[in-house]
């Protein structure tokens, strides 16, 4: 007795104690895989389970201020085959690589991957679609979804941006805005197993897809196709490299057109323009991303004469400088060890500052610099808002390259008075020749308007912020005139428009390394003079031949002008 | 006493003992007040919970597939649920009698056990189900007979052992006892590797008991040990040297790396981790898995642990785990208070069988050992398991109830 009792007892607790180590090791094993492996099964077993098949929501449209419609969808097709519903492989794959275009080992390799869904190919147009679905095979599911596509084609084309193949945006307003865009992908949750049998009587639950917003913005087709057209002419006909046009409202900086010369195709944004073709991958990322290049607002450049705008109005605020006062042109000016010409070799001669302003007398601006000085230039730089960015709504904005404060000595000082060393947008220059002429006010230049679900309740309205002040109405109304009396009388009188009141500046602005001789040509204009109510700029990038901003650029924005003014309801007075 | 073999002491006639076997016979000896005995409720509970438990773990993993199949939703759970019943009715009934009368059942079951076996695996009357003759009987009615020789080893050791008494320790006696029970054994593990083990190790754990011997138990769960760890090796090795088939191999090597065979032996493995790391903490709901809809096939059987795991995560996983541990510590417990050897070696093999065969089970589910068909006790669905189970438990609560309280 007294042995079963110890021998078997402590025997039974032993095994017991066994027992209980192996279920701990076991538990712990569970604790392993649970909680340590867990994420690493369930992503495998969800890829496993992805049956539902997705149903694409439609992008919402892009519109311009008259609702006109720059970005819509076209209904596509996405191929894919379920592995286990198809019956006839070889068929299939035959029918599959036939029909699409690819590689039978392509297809085949996707065919027979054991994978709950398999998707061929996206972004199939509908008419082979449909000739798919018609071949009847078991196995291969045809999907409706849209595609992007933009009916004027290359049209602002680095404005609004493209789609890629999931529809998400990639460059220009259609990323700047994906979320307004996107909507909301439905979903079709077939009850199917790893048989690939859909069970009958289970519900097939269906998530309605949910459109996106439809976007307003400020660009106005016809303005910007005017616009593209002038910008087309010139750079033909003085053989350009590329040629930049902004028209924008300088009051509250919704910009009308924005063109790059030359655009590229939308519907088409991943084939490079001719000559291009053989390049690597890498080659040809490079080339596609110089091609998708917004210049008006990734890309700085030296602004020459038509930064003068900012040095006047700057020297007129600061009181050092006015319209009466007197200056001479020898032809130079001598800072410190430099000699700093004029662009007219023999000098101006004895001019006031208005004359100066109208001749676009480098000495005259040098001297304002001067008497401003470094620290209240670099004051009324930051006062202005040139020296960040404009907070366009567009991705990509390059800031300023400006000197350092500290760094700037008497000869930067001069240089930067005439608009050069330094770099700038041209949306930039834009925004701040706006700030200037609309009576101080620094606006936000921009594109969206308003976004609104599909069926038009609004969803948001767009509003920017705008800086009061940055300079007095006195010296807005000062610069409004001189810059007029540069269209009537000065630099500028080729941009003259019969029956408008015209307001600019000229620049030609000799790009880097200087023994290039390659300049960009650029015209600033407003109009109506008195009252803007429209603000252009064109930089014309490497002209050949006469290269003066006056000659070239100027009769371009007068052309432009011409047309839209009558168009954006001003009405010709007698003014002239 | 407790050393006397079961018939000696029958054949004495103790009145107490006598007096105890059914409790309503009248006391042949009224001037002994009749004793308060002990009935384990615990126990009972316990497996009235874990059936429970399966039914609702069986119905939540089957409906699916029972759909699929052009049945009723419940179409597992109840045929599951009627067999259970039926059990758990037996179960009371030999619960309620003495188990001394069981060893009256030893020859008469290792008879039925060796001709069901030899049925099975030598006659037409054996039925293949997946490719592995397990069952015995017509299409419609059958049972697996190595649940049946899962009882009969444990009968028959109990009964052999507590006869043998001292001289169990005798190398003459483990002789008898390989020549009574290795054809049986033998004859499962032909198409049954894994009840062949069941039975080895329940054969195992009672000796480890009765035998006063200790090295020869320390060798074999060293030597068990180091297969374990040097698997691959020795069945490499193994395969080379011709003695191991490919197919053989390449199991082991789908244990050590399910992943890498997805389609092949890897995938009811694979399928089961998805559930089970799918589960996380606190799992999916109660009927929310996705692993049943027939990506693990069969999920109502061995791999029902992995629905567990997938729907009610590693809390309840740990949980099952925790109530089969409170079975087991109730059967140490009914085993270390049996009246004699006979009764406490019972429970000891009913015991090894649950312990080993829930290991087993979950460790087969969680990849520990290569993938071997093992059902989870209680749980799994499966009518002849079920049905011999709660015989099992019958004897295990009939010994509790011959526990005195009072002395």
């Amino acid at each position: 007795m007294s042995s079963f009792l110890t021998h078997h007892r402590r025997r039974i607790l032993v095994t017991m104690a066994f027992l209980s180590l192996f279920m701990a090791g076991l538990c712990g094993q569970l604790g392993y895989l649970m909680i340590f492996r867990s994420e690493h099964y369930s992503t495998m077993a969800d890829d496993l389970h992805e049956r539902e098949r997705t149903i694409k929501a439609a992008r919402g449209e892009i519109v311009d201020r008259n609702g006109t419609v720059i970005a819509s969808n076209r209904t596509v097709c996405t191929v894919s085959v379920v592995h286990n519903q198809v019956e006839e492989p070889e068929a299939v794959i035959r029918m599959l690589s036939g029909e699409l275009e690819l590689p039978e080992a392509e297809v085949r390799k996707k065919v027979e991957k054991r994978s709950s869904r398999e998707i061929i190919k996206t972004n199939v147009d509908k008419a082979d679609g449909d000739r798919i679905r018609s071949h009847g095979f078991a196995g291969v599911k045809v999907d409706e979804d849209y595609k992007r596509y933009y009916p004027y084609d290359s049209l602002a084309s680095r404005v609004l941006g493209f789609t890629g193949a999931d529809n998400q945006g990639i460059i220009g307003l259609e990323v700047m805005y994906e979320k307004y865009l996107k909507g909301r992908d439905g979903k079709i949750l077939t009850l199917s197993d790893a048989k690939g049998v859909e069970v009958e009587n289970a519900a097939e639950e269906r998530l309605e897809p949910v459109a996106g917003n439809t976007l307003t913005v400020s660009l106005d087709v016809n303005i910007q196709k005017y616009a593209e057209q002038a910008a087309y002419q010139v750079m033909e006909r003085k053989g350009a490299r590329a040629v930049s046009v902004i028209v924008m409202n300088p009051q509250n900086g919704e910009i009308y057109a924005m063109v790059n010369a030359p655009e590229f195709h939308l519907n088409a944004p991943f084939s490079l323009a001719e000559g291009d073709g053989a390049a690597s991958g890498k080659e040809k990322q490079d080339l596609l991303n110089a091609m998708w290049r917004n210049r008006c607002i990734n890309d700085t450049y030296e602004p020459g004469s038509t930064f003068k705008i900012i040095t006047a109005a700057a020297g007129l605020e600061a009181g050092v400088v006015s319209l009466e006062d007197r200056f001479s042109c020898p032809g130079f000016r001598i800072v410190e060890d430099r000699k700093i010409r004029c662009h007219k070799v023999g000098g101006h001669g004895g001019e006031t500052f208005l004359q100066g302003a109208m001749n676009s007398c480098n000495p005259v601006f040098i001297d304002v610099g001067q008497r401003l000085g470094a620290e209240r230039f670099y004051d009324y730089f930051q006062q202005f808002g040139l020296l960040g960015k404009t907070g366009i709504d567009l991705p990509g904005e390059a800031a300023t390259i400006m000197h350092k404060k500290e760094n700037m000595g008497l000869v930067e000082l001069a240089t930067v008075s005439f608009g050069q060393s330094f770099q700038i947008t041209p949306i930039q220059l834009v925004t701040t020749a706006s700030s200037i002429i609309n009576g101080g006010n620094r606006i936000t230049p921009h594109f969206a308007i308003k976004a609104e679900s599909r069926d038009g309740s609004l969803v948001r309205e767009f509003t920017y912020p705008v800086r009061e002040n940055v300079v007095s109405e006195e010296t807005s109304r000062t610069m409004r005139h001189i810059l007029e009396q540069v269209v009537a009388e000065g630099s500028g009188k080729r941009a003259k428009v019969d029956g408008f009141r015209i307001g600019g500046k000229t620049a030609t602005s000799e790009k880097l390394p200087r023994s290039r001789k390659k300049y960009i040509s650029s015209f600033l204009g407003f109009a109506p003079a008195d009252d803007p109510q429209v603000i252009a700029l064109i930089t014309i990038d490497e002209p050949v031949g006469i290269y003066y901003g006056g000659t070239i650029a100027a009769p371009v924005i007068a052309d432009i002008f011409e047309n839209i003014l009558p168009y954006l309801g001003l009405l010709p007075g007698n003014e002239t | 006493m407790r050393e006397q073999s079961v018939n000696d002491r029958r054949r004495a006639g103790h009145p107490e003992q006598r007096g105890r076997t059914e409790a309503s016979r009248p006391q042949p000896q009224p001037k002994k007040k009749k004793p308060r005995r002990f009935y384990d409720y615990s126990l009972l509970f316990t497996i009235i919970f874990l059936t429970v438990f399966g039914l609702v773990m069986i119905y939540s993993s089957s409906s699916y597939n029972a759909q699929v199949l052009g049945q009723g939703p419940a179409y597992y759970m109840k045929r599951q649920g009627y067999i259970a019943l039926a059990g758990f009715a037996a179960m009371l009934v030999i619960s309620k009698m003495d188990y001394h009368f069981f060893a009256k059942f030893t020859v008469p079951a290792i008879v039925v056990s060796y001709i069901c076996m030899f049925l099975v695996n030598f006659t037409s009357l054996g039925i293949k189900v997946n490719g592995q003759k397990r069952w015995l009987g017509t299409r419609s009615v059958r049972f697996q007979p190595t649940e049946l020789v899962k009882v009969t080893v444990i009968l028959v050791l109990a009964v052999v052992i507590t006869r043998l008494g001292k001289k169990i320790d005798e190398w003459r006696s483990w002789g008898m006892l390989i020549v009574l029970i290795a054809p049986l054994a033998l004859m499962v593990m032909a198409n049954n590797l894994s009840s062949g083990l069941i039975i080895v190790g329940i054969g195992f754990v009672m000796m480890f008991i009765a035998c006063k011997k200790k090295w020869i138990f320390i060798l074999s769960m060293a030597l068990g040990a180091a297969v374990f760890i040097f698997a691959p090796m020795i069945a490499m090795g193994l395969e080379k040297a011709g003695i191991l088939e490919s197919y053989q191999l390449s199991r082991i090597l789908v244990w050590k790396n399910p992943e890498a065979y997805p389609r092949d032996g890897g995938y009811q493995v694979l399928q089961g981790l998805y559930a089970i790391g799918s589960g996380g903490l606190l799992g999916k709901g109660l009927g929310q898995s996705i692993q049943k809809l027939s990506f693990l096939p069969e999920p109502q059987n061995d791999m029902i642990f992995a629905i567990i795991c997938e729907e009610l995560g590693l809390f309840g996983a740990i949980s099952v785990i925790l109530i089969f541990l409170f079975m087991i510590y109730r059967f140490m417990l009914i085993a270390g208070n049996a009246p004699d050897l006979f009764g406490a070696l019972l429970v000891v093999g009913v015991m090894a069988h649950i312990a080993i065969q829930v290991i087993l089970n979950i460790a087969v589910v969680t990849n520990v050992i290569p993938n071997t068909g093992i059902t989870l006790p209680f749980i799994s669905y499966g009518g002849t398991s079920v049905l011999f189970l709660m015989v099992e438990m019958g004897m295990a609560l009939s010994v509790s109830n011959q526990i005195k309280l009072e002395r």
